[in-house]
This record gives structure tokens, C-alpha cells and sequence, in this order.
């Protein structure tokens, strides 16, 4: 099977502003991924949740990408939310994340006994994520939490990445070159050799 | 002060790309009075359309046309609809590449002769000796301004990232360790400000300090009232009379409509993936293979994009790698022909940062690329330095560009498919280069490393290659076509073998030395 995942660079929005659902996708079918630099904070009716697991859907997003210790639960909730308001007006959107849901709770009653977000190891679960990782369900949800996670402007801090420098000048007086811990190489000013 | 030519005018000079190759062209035309039409894919961007943000450039200024990518390489997986990482714009990859400017080596330019032949691959030697490039390579490095001898010009500072390789480098008993040659301003000069330091120099320099034709060749061509630019203008087909003379093209225009431009000469210069591709699909009853395929049927075949990997390390300290020049420096001891290492030719060692977006998508690509594995690593990102390898790849004739047999773009044509299988002597030197960079960031102390296959290729070559016989390839030294005296090629598809280097400032060089050519050619009535 092919996954398409370069597919959805060329739908992303040319810019990131406000609160917008970007629209983009990870895999080879028409599945739409709700993804953006700042998710949506959206809040969710109750008659979706019931529907559209959003607990079961951050427990997946926090198994793809782990970041215990590390990142709290809010870019995961806002992630997901995003997802499921995308579904909430898209049918074909709606009926990939349900599905795939209960495909992935019946594979986890399988083997298990139990639904997906019951089963307590990490091991168990990425085990159970593994198996439908090449679905347009898992790579809806992975795709939307790469952009959530790790485009997210809000969190380069907290990875420590100093993004955009060209407002700031650059980071040519902004640390380009401040190592301390390697010793300092006689040719490091540059030179026409 | 840019030029208007009519669609009937035959006496111009057609050139078909705007990149590092037409680009240069066009302005090496102009400057000799010689009118120019550059019929160029996308759209015209300026400095206001750049930004710092990653996927937003990506999405933004990348050639994302339909394509497939084929063969055996994992990108026929991982990258199934983007084998090549170019940029469909005014200025073509020059908006996108990181500023390397290296010259190939003497013994680049004659594999064949130092390797003899090699087993399932197609090398052979270029009609062309270093010797014979070096005055072109100093007028390319003058006009790009290039960081080194030839323009006096200092090299770049050392950057964070830079240190690390080259400390590295140095611990395990290399000297080849340099921060140039780099078409980056390291001070003032042609009307472009010095580096800042910003980063992200493949979404495009903010301030134009890094030689691009989109704001050097372009406008310099146009304000000599020779040259114009048609900004959305995709060729589909060049033309020909029953001579076999090429006549003009036909291209899509800004609105979609089909458009017919009369030339004196063509030159193609739209990437090694589209040059081929327009000549395949400029068949006709006289040439039944393609356009200039006649002769040798090399159109489209030979591709090479180097062998090409990536290797990220957690350092014990922070490195920050985002901070400053994306390639900020070159380590060039393996990049030499030592076949005790068991393979040929050799390859070049360039950092290259990336930001925690493109870094979260390609430690471990393709849909395969989650879990804590992944998470983890990106948690150590300052800590992170990286570099990618650059190494020649052996021209073989099943990787190629191809015409897919069903599936058409937007304008109707097929679809390219672009495949490759990496020989064996590619797969030798990954392996080799991976080890070597094992040994380098452990003897900076790091203890976590991330081997990478190779990016959607950006060195893209060889599919038009020059030769010295007719039957060997498709272009004279000249870029010229063997079997169609007014057709050029001008972009890399003319190497004959890939070289370890970046390949921008060959073609640079390559498009001076062909306009000189074609401009002595025009005057003698040759052409």
C-alpha cells in the first residue's frame, strides 16, 4: 500500500493565522486532516464526544507521539478537537475517524479484552497502532499531531528551536556561534583558504 | 525595461526554465544584445513573499506537479508522489539551494578514465576537462559571488552546527575542513547585503544574501531591454520543421492558454526531471523516441541525484543548530577518488540544519515515522547537529525519467516518473559515510545517533548528459543537441557523471561558457 503523505503539503493554507482548521492529508484517499501551526481551540459539543471518542483520540495522539514529562495534554485536546470539528462537518471525515476507532477497539478486545485506551502498557498500544499505522485513520491523526506538535509555534520553546529570525535580525548577534563546551578553532572566523 | 517580444518572432532565443542554468543564460544572452524569451513554470515570487517557517516555503515555492518516484530507493515508498525536492518558481532551485559552491574535481570530469568501466553502471567521461571549466568556474564564482580566492571575499564564520563537524573532523584526523566556498555574501557586495545569520536558507534568503537568479541574473537581464520573462508559462512541446530544425514551442500561458512562440534556438533548462520530459513529449513522426533522442536513446536515462544520506546526533551540550547558514560548512577529505575504501569516487560531508518541523518529518520518514522513538530524539533537538552527505552516484541507464502510461497533469501531459536504484558502489558509500560520521560525533561525545535514508532528491542530473560521441549521449560540450543543431540543453541534465559537489555552480559555469557559444554561433551565422 501506498501512503501518500507528501500529498497533503501541497493542500496546506499558504498562511497560518488566526484560529483557522487547516485542511491537508497524510494518505492516499480523500481523508482531510484538521492540522495548524496554532490548533483551534475548539470546544466540543457532547453529542460528538459520544460519537467521536475525544478521549480515546488524545489517548492515541499522546501513543503516536509521546512526550510524557515533557509537553502537557493541551496540544494533544487542541489537536483532536481540531479533528473532530473537521468530522463534525464532513461526513467522509466523520465515518474514517469512527471507524477507525472501533477497528482499533476491536483489535485491542482481540487480543486484550479490553478497549484501546484500558490497555496499560505503551508497549501493548503502540503495538496495536503498528498494526493499522498505514491506514488513512492513523495518518489522519498522526498528520494532524506532527503540525499540532511539532509545527506549533507556541511550543518551539519548549523544544527549544528559535524558529523565524529574520524579524530579529538574524541570529548573527543572537548566539550562531556561542558554543562553549567544543574548544574554539583558530579557522572558526572564516578565512579565504 | 524588460523586453516584449511577439509570439510570431523568430529571431528570439527561447529559454525554457529560470533556474541556475536559464537563468544564468538569459542574463549571458542579454548582456550580449542577444533577445531572450524565458518561458518559466511558476510564479514570480519577491523577498516580502519569503518567510522563516518551513513547511509554509515548502508548500509555497515547491515544484508539486504530479510526479511518482519509482525503483528500488526507499523514496518509492516514503516519497511515492515527491522523488525530487526542487522548486517551481522565477529562479527556479536557486531560491531553495543552500549556497555550496564547490568545483568538481580534475578526475570528476573522467570517471571512465580513472575507473575504467564498472559493473552495471554507464559511466563515461565528460567532453569536457577541468582544465577547460576553470576560467568559467572563476567568471560563475565572480558573478555569484562566491566566498574564497576568486572573489577575495572571506568565508563565512563558523556556526554552531559547523563546529561540531568540524571538531569532529579534526579529532579523528581530518584536514579538509572549510565554512566555503559559499555564494553567500560575507560582506557587502553587488547591491546585496552580507549574511545575517537567519537560517533557513532553503525556503529562500530573506534579505538576498545568497545568490539566487531570481533577484541577480533576472533582473540584470531584463534591464538590458533584451529579455523578458513570462511568469506561468509551462512549455509542453517544442517544435520542429522537417529539417529537424526546432522552430518554436508551444506552452501553456498565465490563463491556461495554449500559446505558440517562434525561436531561432531553444534551450531547455527546466531540472533533470523536466527537461527530459519535454523532449519525450515533443515526439513526432521524424523523431519517433523524443526530441534529440535519435542518436544515442539516452533521453530521460542516466539520472543520478547523488548518493545522498543524513545523520543526526545528540551532542552532550546544546548546538542549536537552527542558529545560522543552513550548509555552514563542507569537510572534503573522503570526497576523493580512493578506491581502497571499496568503492569509487567519493563524497563531500556538509551540515545541514534543520528546523524541529522538517526534523519531525525525516529522522525516520514516511508514514513508519512515529512513537517514542521518534518523540524522544526531537526532545533533545538543541542538542541536536547535523549533516548530510553528498556523494557521487554511478550513472546507470533503467534509472530515469519516464512518461507514465495512463495518469496526465493539469496540462494534459503524462506524468513523470522518476526512478532509482541506487548501485551497489552508492550503497558501499553510505555505508562508509555513516561510519565516518559515527566516528565524528562520538569524538565530540555523542551517544545518540540518527542514520537518515536519503531527502526527495535536490541534486537532480544526467538525464541529457553530454558526450563526446553522438551515441553516447544527448548534448555536445556545448550542451548542444547532436542530432538538432539549434536545440540546447542548459541545466543539469547535461552532466555526463554527478561529481560529489553540489552541481549549481557547474551549471552556472556551463550556461556562461554555452552562451559564449551560442553568441559566436549567432554572429557567424552558424545558428
Amino acid at each position: 500500500m501506498i501512503i501518500n503523505w507528501e500529498r497533503f503539503i501541497s493542500k496546506m493554507p499558504l498562511v497560518f493565522n488566526r484560529r483557522q482548521v487547516l485542511t491537508s492529508m497524510f494518505a492516499s484517499s480523500a481523508a482531510v486532516l484538521a492540522v495548524g501551526s496554532k490548533p483551534a481551540a475548539v470546544i466540543t459539543p457532547a453529542h460528538a464526544a459520544e460519537t467521536l471518542d475525544r478521549a480515546m483520540l488524545i489517548q492515541m495522539g499522546k501513543d503516536i507521539y509521546p512526550h510524557d514529562g515533557f509537553l502537557d495534554d493541551k496540544p494533544y485536546e487542541d489537536t483532536i478537537d481540531g479533528i473532530i470539528k473537521e468530522a463534525e462537518g464532513d461526513e467522509k471525515v466523520k465515518s474514517l475517524i469512527e471507524n477507525g476507532l472501533s477497528d482499533l477497539n476491536a483489535r485491542a478486545q482481540k487480543i486484550h479484552g479490553k478497549n484501546y485506551s484500558e490497555v496499560d502498557s505503551y508497549g501493548a498500544r503502540e503495538a496495536l497502532l503498528r498494526q493499522i499505522e498505514l491506514s488513512d485513520f492513523f495518518q489522519k491523526v498522526r498528520g494532524g499531531l506532527l503540525f499540532g506538535i511539532y509545527n506549533n509555534k507556541s511550543l518551539f520553546p519548549k523544544f527549544g528551536y528559535g524558529g523565524s529570525s529574520w524579524e530579529h535580525g538574524g541570529y548573527i548577534d543572537r548566539g550562531f556561534s556561542d558554543m562553549t563546551w567544543l574548544p574554539d578553532d583558530p579557522r572558526k572566523n572564516g578565512g579565504n583558504e | 525595461m524588460a523586453a516584449k517580444f511577439d509570439l510570431s518572432d523568430d529571431s528570439v532565443v527561447v529559454i525554457v526554465g529560470s533556474g541556475a542554468g536559464g537563468g544564468t543564460l538569459a542574463n549571458e544572452l542579454a548582456q550580449q544584445g542577444i533577445k531572450v524569451v524565458v518561458l518559466e513554470a511558476g510564479k514570480r515570487f519577491t523577498l516580502d513573499d519569503i518567510e522563516n517557517d518551513e513547511w509554509a516555503m515548502f508548500s509555497k515555492i515547491s515544484w508539486l506537479d504530479k510526479r511518482y518516484s519509482g525503483g528500488a530507493w526507499h523514496g518509492a515508498k516514503n516519497h511515492p508522489t515527491l522523488p525530487a525536492w526542487i522548486v517551481k518558481a522565477v529562479g527556479g532551485s536557486t531560491v531553495h539551494w543552500a549556497g555550496v559552491a564547490l568545483r568538481l574535481q580534475e578526475q570528476e570530469f573522467k570517471m571512465k578514465t580513472t575507473n575504467g568501466d564498472l559493473d552495471g553502471a554507464n559511466v563515461l567521461d565528460w567532453p569536457v576537462s577541468l582544465q577547460e571549466m576553470v576560467p568559467y568556474y572563476e567568471k560563475a564564482e565572480l558573478k555569484m559571488g562566491v566566498t574564497g580566492k576568486t572573489t577575495g571575499m572571506p568565508h563565512l564564520p563558523w556556526n554552531n552546527d559547523f563546529r561540531v563537524l568540524a571538531e569532529g573532523a579534526r579529532r579523528i584526523g581530518f584536514n579538509e575542513i572549510v565554512s566555503g566556498p559559499m555564494a553567500i555574501n560575507s560582506v557587502d557586495r553587488d547591491g546585496r547585503p552580507a549574511c545575517q545569520q537567519i537560517g533557513f536558507c532553503m525556503s529562500g534568503c530573506k534579505i538576498g544574501a545568497k545568490w539566487s537568479t531570481m533577484y541577480t541574473e533576472i533582473p540584470k537581464a531584463e534591464a538590458t531591454g533584451k529579455c523578458e520573462v513570462r511568469p506561468n508559462s509551462m512549455v509542453l512541446k517544442v517544435e520542429h520543421d522537417k529539417t529537424g530544425k526546432v522552430t518554436g514551442v508551444v506552452y501553456a500561458d498565465k490563463d491556461g492558454k495554449v500559446q505558440n512562440q517562434k525561436a531561432r534556438i531553444v534551450c531547455v533548462a527546466g531540472n533533470s526531471i523536466e527537461s527530459p520530459r519535454l523532449l519525450l513529449n515533443s515526439e513526432s513522426s521524424l523523431f519517433p523516441d523524443g526530441l534529440a533522442n535519435g542518436s544515442s536513446g539516452q533521453v530521460g536515462k542516466n539520472y543520478m541525484c547523488h548518493t545522498t544520506a543524513g545523520v543526526y546526533a545528540v551532542m552532550p551540550e546544546p548546538v542549536h543548530m537552527e542558529r545560522g547558514t543552513t550548509v555552514a560548512g563542507i569537510v572534503s577529505d573522503e570526497s576523493h577518488n580512493n578506491t581502497e575504501r571499496g568503492f569509487v569516487a567519493g563524497y563531500q560531508l556538509e551540515v545541514l540544519s534543520l528546523g524541529l518541523p522538517f526534523l519531525s518529518a525525516f529522522l525516520i520518514p514516511g508514514p513508519r515515522g512515529w512513537g517514542r522513538k521518534v518523540s524522544k530524539a526531537l526532545e533533545k533537538y538543541q542538542y541536536m547537529s547535523g549533516v548530510w552527505i553528498c556523494g557521487e552516484d554511478m550513472p546507470q541507464e533503467q534509472n530515469g525519467i519516464t512518461l507514465h502510461d495512463t495518469e496526465k497533469d493539469q496540462y494534459g501531459l503524462p506524468v513523470p516518473v522518476v526512478s532509482k536504484t541506487p548501485h551497489i558502489n552508492d550503497v558501499n558509500m553510505t555505508e562508509h559515510a555513516y561510519n565516518t560520521m559515527k566516528n565524528i560525533y562520538e569524538s565530540c561525545g555523542s551517544t545518540e545517533i540518527y542514520n537518515l535514508p536519503a531527502y526527495p532528491a535536490s541534486h537532480n542530473m544526467g538525464t541529457c548528459r553530454m558526450s563526446e560521441k553522438p551515441k553516447d549521449g544527448v548534448v555536445n560540450k556545448w550542451g548542444q543537441a547532436h542530432d538538432v543543431k539549434n536545440l540546447f540543453v542548459s541545466d543539469g541534465s547535461q552532466f555526463t557523471t554527478s561529481g560529489s559537489e553540489n552541481p549549481t555552480l557547474t551549471i552556472v559555469a556551463l550556461a556562461i561558457r554555452q552562451a559564449e557559444y551560442i553568441g559566436k554561433a549567432m554572429k557567424s551565422g552558424e545558428l
